[in-house]
Formats: C-alpha cells, sequence, structure tokens
C-alpha cells in the first residue's frame, strides 16, 4: 500500500464511520429517511446499513462536452472506461477510469461514407473493446471494433419467424465471449433476438410466459369468436433489462408482475435463476396497491453471481446473490444527491456502482461502504467454497446488521464443516433454516449417541435384566403362596 | 371425580360407540362435564406449548406474534359455536341430545388432539427433516381420529342413521358461519350504537 493509498483509504474509513454514525443519530427522522432496508423472514422490512452510498455526481458540470440528453444505456469495459448511449445527442459518451470525459463516438466509416447514429438506446463493450451499439433510430447493431472502424452491421433480418411488418428496433445488446449477440428489440413477445458471430439471426431465446388472469380465461370461453377477436390478446410481456455475466448466462428482467420478473437464462433459453432466498427475488414484496409492485427496468451482473436490479417505480436499487437472498437496497426518488428522477440504467463494478437518469441526464455514482464491501466479499468467498474465509467476513457482516438472517447460514455451513454441529445448529436456527439445521441436529445426534452409546445401552440392559428380575421375584413369590 | 371417570376418555376414544352410549344413558353426567373442562384446558395447554415449544424442524414460530390468550380463543371459540349450532339445529331435527350432552360428547372428541400430541411437542425435538414426516402423518392422524368422533358422538347423542349424521354435520357448519356473521354484525352494531349515544352524550355536554 502506498501512502496515498493508505490516506485514501483511511479517509474513506473516516467518511463511513462519520456516516454511520450519523445514521444512528438519525433516529428520529429515520422514518422520513427509510433508503436502507432487508426483509426478514417474516416479509418485514428491517432497517440495514448503506451498503452503498452517493459519492459524486456527473452532470453537465462535470462533462467538458454538450450535456447528455435522455441518455438510455450505460455500460463500463474492462478497463473500467464508461460508456453511455446519449440517445437525444444521437453519440455514445464515453469517460475514462476517473469519471472524466474522455471521447464520444459520433459515427463511423461505412462504404467511404460517414454514418451517424439516430437515437442509439443501447451499448456494449467487449472484453476486448469491441462497441456494440444499439442503433434504435436506425434500425441497426452496429459493431465498432477497440480502433471504432467498424466491424458488421446487423440490420432486420430476413426470416420466416417475423413478420412482414416487424420493424427492428433495437434498445439492448449484449454479445457472449463467442461473439454470438443478443438484442432486445422493442415490440419482440418471443425473446431476445441471438445473431451469430457473421451477423445471421438464428433464434429468438428465452421467451417471457403468458400471464393468464383466469377469471378472463373463463370469460373468453364463454365468448364468440367476434367478441374474442375484439378482446386483448394474451401475449408475454416484453424484456425491460438485459446484462450477460462472464459465463454467457443472459441476466433480463420484464414488467411481468409475477415471480420470474427476473430470469437467468442459459444457451437454450431456460430459466435457471436459483430461488432460494425467503422470498422470490423481484424487488418490494411489501407495497401500497395504488403504488404497485416494483417495475424492473435494469440489470447488472457482479462476480460470483450477485446481481442488481433497478426498480424504476421508487428508484430503488436490489442486490441480490447467486442464490437469491437480498443482500441490500439502496437508492430512492427525490432530489437530493443518491436520488434520481427516472432512472434507466444501473452499472455495477469494483466498488462503484453508476446509476444514469434519462430526464436528468445525469450519472449518481455510488461507492461502496464497509458494510457493503465486506458483504460482497462474504458472499464471494462463499460462492468460491471459502468457507473459513467466508465465516470470518460474514462475522463482520452480522457484527453491522445483526437482522442479515442469510448471513448466519454462512456462518453456520462453516461450523457444520469444522464440525462444531452443535454452534452450526444455532447458527441456522438465527437464520430460520430448516433444511441446514436439520442436517447440522442429524450428525449432532449421531456424534452425541455414539459417544454415549456404553452409557445408553448399559441402562437400557439394566433396566430389562431388573424388570424381569421383579417379575420372576414377584412370580415365585406367588408359587410358594398357593 | 371417581379413577373411572378419569379413565373414562380413554375408553371412549378407543370404544366410541360403546363409550358415546354409556356416556348418554348410564354414567353420572357431573363428572364427566368436569372431565370435558380437563380435556378442553390440557387442548388448550398443548396447544399453547407446541406453538412454542415444538421442535425447529417443524415449528417455525415469530415470537412477536405468539400469544397465548388468541390460542385459547381458538380453542374456546370454535368448540361453542359448534356445540351452540349443533344444538340449534338438532333440537329442530328431532336430535335426542341434551346441550350438556353435545357439550360433553364434543369435548371427549378433542381427546385424540392431546393424546398425541402433547408427547409430540417433545419427541419432535428430536427430529430431522427427513422424520419430520412421521410427525405430520400423527397430526393428520389425530385429525381424522378427531372427526371420526365427532360423527360417532353426534349419532349416538342425537340417535341418528348415519346419513342424518353427516347431513347434520354440514349443516352445522354453515350455521357455524351464521353465527360467526351474526356475532360480527351484533358487535359491530353495538359498537355503533355505543358510539352515538356517546356522541349525543358530548354534544349534551358541550352545550351545557
Amino acid at each position: 500500500m502506498t501512502f496515498t493509498q493508505m490516506t485514501r483509504f483511511s479517509l474513506r474509513l473516516c467518511l463511513i464511520t462519520i456516516l454511520l454514525l450519523s445514521v444512528g443519530t438519525r433516529d428520529v427522522s429515520a422514518k422520513d429517511n427509510q433508503d436502507t432496508y432487508n426483509y426478514s423472514y417474516w416479509g418485514e422490512a428491517v432497517p440495514a446499513p448503506p451498503a452503498y452510498l452517493p459519492t459524486l455526481l456527473i452532470n453537465s458540470e462535470q462533462l467538458e462536452t454538450e450535456p447528455l440528453k435522455t441518455p438510455n444505456d450505460l455500460y463500463v469495459s474492462d478497463n473500467r472506461y464508461v460508456y453511455i448511449a446519449d440517445s437525444g445527442n444521437n453519440r455514445i459518451v464515453i469517460l475514462d477510469d476517473a469519471f472524466q470525459f474522455a471521447d464520444t463516438i459520433e459515427g463511423f466509416i461505412y462504404n467511404q461514407k460517414e454514418e451517424t447514429f439516430l437515437n442509439p438506446q443501447g451499448v456494449f463493450v467487449t472484453k476486448d473493446n469491441h462497441i456494440y451499439i444499439a442503433d434504435t433510430g436506425n434500425q441497426r447493431v452496429v459493431h465498432l471494433d477497440e480502433a471504432r472502424d467498424l466491424v458488421k452491421i446487423i440490420e432486420k433480418p430476413d426470416s420466416e419467424l417475423l413478420a412482414d411488418n416487424f420493424s427492428f428496433r433495437p434498445q439492448k445488446v449484449v454479445a457472449d465471449e463467442a461473439g454470438r449477440v443478443f438484442v432486445m428489440v422493442e415490440g419482440v413477445f418471443d425473446g431476445f433476438m441471438e445473431f451469430s458471430i457473421d451477423g445471421y439471426f438464428t433464434t429468438f431465446i428465452g421467451a417471457n410466459r403468458v400471464q393468464v388472469d383466469p377469471l378472463e380465461y373463463l370469460w373468453r370461453r364463454f365468448a364468440t369468436q367476434e367478441q374474442r377477436s375484439q378482446m386483448v390478446m394474451f401475449i408475454p410481456t416484453e424484456f425491460t433489462g438485459l446484462d450477460i455475466d462472464d459465463d454467457g448466462f443472459l441476466y433480463a428482467t420484464n414488467a411481468d408482475d409475477s415471480d420470474d420478473m427476473i430470469k437467468k437464462i442459459n444457451a437454450r433459453g431456460d430459466d435457471i435463476l436459483r430461488r432460494e432466498g425467503f422470498f422470490n427475488p423481484v424487488g418490494d414484496i411489501l407495497y401500497t396497491t395504488e403504488k404497485g409492485p416494483s417495475r424492473l427496468s435494469d440489470i447488472t451482473v457482479a462476480e460470483s453471481g450477485i446481481y442488481s436490479v433497478l426498480d424504476q417505480r421508487r428508484g430503488r436499487i436490489f442486490t441480490y446473490n447467486g442464490d437469491g437472498h437480498l443482500m441490500y437496497v439502496f437508492g430512492s426518488t427525490g432530489n437530493r444527491l443518491g436520488q434520481f428522477q427516472t432512472p434507466v440504467a444501473i452499472e455495477q463494478y469494483d466498488d462503484f456502482f453508476l446509476v444514469l437518469d434519462r430526464d436528468l441526464g445525469e450519472i449518481t455514482v455510488f461507492e461502496v461502504t464497509n458494510y457493503g464491501a465486506t458483504l460482497n466479499h462474504a458472499v464471494k468467498q462463499y460462492d468460491q467454497g471459502d468457507e473459513v474465509g467466508a465465516f470470518d467476513s460474514f462475522k463482520e457482516v452480522v457484527k453491522m446488521n445483526t437482522n442479515l438472517e442469510f448471513a448466519y447460514t454462512g456462518i453456520g455451513k462453516a461450523l457444520l464443516r469444522q464440525d462444531d454441529f452443535k454452534q452450526a445448529m444455532y447458527q441456522f436456527k438465527q437464520s430460520l433454516d430448516q433444511q441446514n439445521y436439520s442436517k447440522a441436529y442429524l450428525l449432532y445426534r449421531n456424534k452425541t449417541l455414539r459417544e454415549h452409546f456404553t452409557t445408553i445401552m448399559t441402562v437400557i440392559i439394566l433396566t430389562i435384566v431388573i424388570i424381569l428380575g421383579i417379575k420372576f421375584y414377584i412370580k415365585s413369590k406367588r408359587k410358594r403362596v398357593s | 371425580m371417581t379413577k373411572e371417570a378419569i379413565k373414562y376418555p380413554f375408553y371412549l376414544i378407543t370404544h366410541p360407540f360403546q363409550g358415546y352410549w354409556d356416556l348418554k344413558y348410564e354414567l353420572k353426567r357431573r363428572d364427566h362435564l368436569i372431565m370435558a373442562y380437563v380435556i378442553i384446558f390440557s387442548l388448550i395447554i398443548t396447544n399453547i406449548l407446541s406453538s412454542q415449544y415444538a421442535g425447529f424442524v417443524v415449528n417455525i414460530y415469530n415470537p412477536e406474534e405468539m400469544n397465548s390468550i388468541m390460542e385459547i380463543v381458538y380453542v374456546i371459540v370454535p368448540l361453542l359455536f359448534w356445540c351452540v349450532a349443533n344444538w340449534s339445529l338438532t333440537t329442530l331435527m328431532d336430535g335426542e341430545g341434551k346441550f350438556v350432552e353435545i357439550f360433553i360428547a364434543t369435548s371427549y372428541a378433542l381427546a385424540p388432539l392431546v393424546i398425541i400430541n402433547f408427547p409430540w411437542i417433545w419427541v419432535s425435538n428430536f427430529l430431522t427433516q427427513q422424520e419430520a414426516m412421521f410427525y405430520f402423518i400423527s397430526q393428520s392422524f389425530a385429525v381424522v381420529w378427531f372427526v371420526f368422533l365427532i360423527f360417532t358422538g353426534n349419532m349416538t347423542v342425537h340417535q341418528y342413521t348415519p346419513s342424518k349424521t353427516v347431513a347434520t354435520i354440514i349443516l352445522t357448519i354453515v350455521a357455524m358461519a351464521f353465527l360467526a356473521f351474526l356475532s360480527l354484525l351484533f358487535f359491530s352494531l353495538i359498537q355503533q350504537i355505543i358510539s352515538f349515544f356517546s356522541v349525543i352524550y358530548q354534544e349534551i355536554v358541550f352545550r351545557m
């Protein structure tokens, strides 16, 4: 650690301590500023320490260029450059790793002609810095290489799977390591469009299931053909957000009010998201009927299966671990730093969390707190199978937030590995984890029975002998009497 | 209280037809009334204890919502509703049972719920999830036994045929729903009347 790193670290530590202290002393006003909470096993929202805190606002003052106009997407590349799809200005804005303005992409050369973008809504950068741009207004996806030279253009495909009046309006785009491109297209209900490395349309992937209202279904059974044609069709909902993890799994959100608002889609198009938490990962589980459930609009995947979704309706960001346990919630709508008007896109990397606000044209930068960092670290260690490391980290986490129930499972599993069954049982009880408790208890019971085998057997045999002896004694006595 | 009276519930639940017959025609009513209270009381105790002490593998309870008073209500209120509804129906349907007999018969039918569930409270603490199946099977068995006893009790006390008993039981459940509705209506009306008079009183006081 160099000196500057040291000072920065201690400064950050100071800042966090101050913030944590201020959270502690702000008990009276805690009601009107409940930004950070978590859901307990019983479905109650319990306060939790903030995992991320806003540190910086990137707006027109920070940018040495025209202010952003209705930006729709952002992506952080592997070298920590931030790419913003500045839809209103028909360009891509690039910030460097210190959030300073670096460059813009206004167009590209195609057939010796200068081409420009029209309302580009999505941007994606691969590991080798190839850029994919969903050029929505021009109905195409543009693929540029690291020198910003054109590689290929994906236009409206010629396929019998598509209707003639189909309009190809790509909104979000991702590419996997093999170069396959997945595009989220406006008005397409059949899932994402998958394109091969050469830009040929191969298939749709991961369609949402149709939601049927049973009452409406019954109603429809009695309707005539003509009436039926007047009714709304049962069609699956569109996707709202898309991201890809290092293993090539697609993470998607949709606006369905159902249990599979968030999906993890494998190569076959199956949803393989783990939903092992107390509740399905759907954002808020407590909400008023007038405001309705969370409306998820973007998703971002971090390493170790941790993913975050953005609730557009309330400006909240929910982060789940790979098993589907809610790790933390932060963000809200409002006018202060760390609050948004129309959040559209989120991006998570290293210690940072970026939230893009469309109408304000601003990016809020959140930085991880000590609590968030410890929790992230614990989940990562646990995911990698480093249970001893996870044990210590989860212990730290629990010290900062005793209400985080799933952390106790992490502690318990490590204890189970160390053959400390009794303590493990206690921890699983804390996390209300019956399954693991049962496992620990079985081992504990076997151990106890084995340890006390001689005592138990002696007692049983002695009792039998004594009972038989007494019976025999009474019998012989009776005989004597008779 | 004779020793016989204490043993009687055990005899009745294993020999329901003979047991209920003897209960109706042969035995001293006072002793059985006391035993009925004892059974109800032990059922309440069993329920309270099981919500607190049953093993973690079969019972997750929220300490904030645990309420012993409500456990008492959950036993007493349905029981009284059942007895009142059953009595009101059977008097109209040529049933021979008196209210006391219905009450005693119903209370005795609760005995399996105590006899089976009470030991399981403690045994369930030594269970793993695979073995928890036995716990749930026994619980269901207790309920089935209870329903069977209710059926026999009803049949014997009122001297009904089996089909008429089934019809009475179904109608009793409907009548219970009516009773619940009526009591809710009653309480809400009483509340409104009270608030009406209290408002009148306040008006008078303010104007004086």
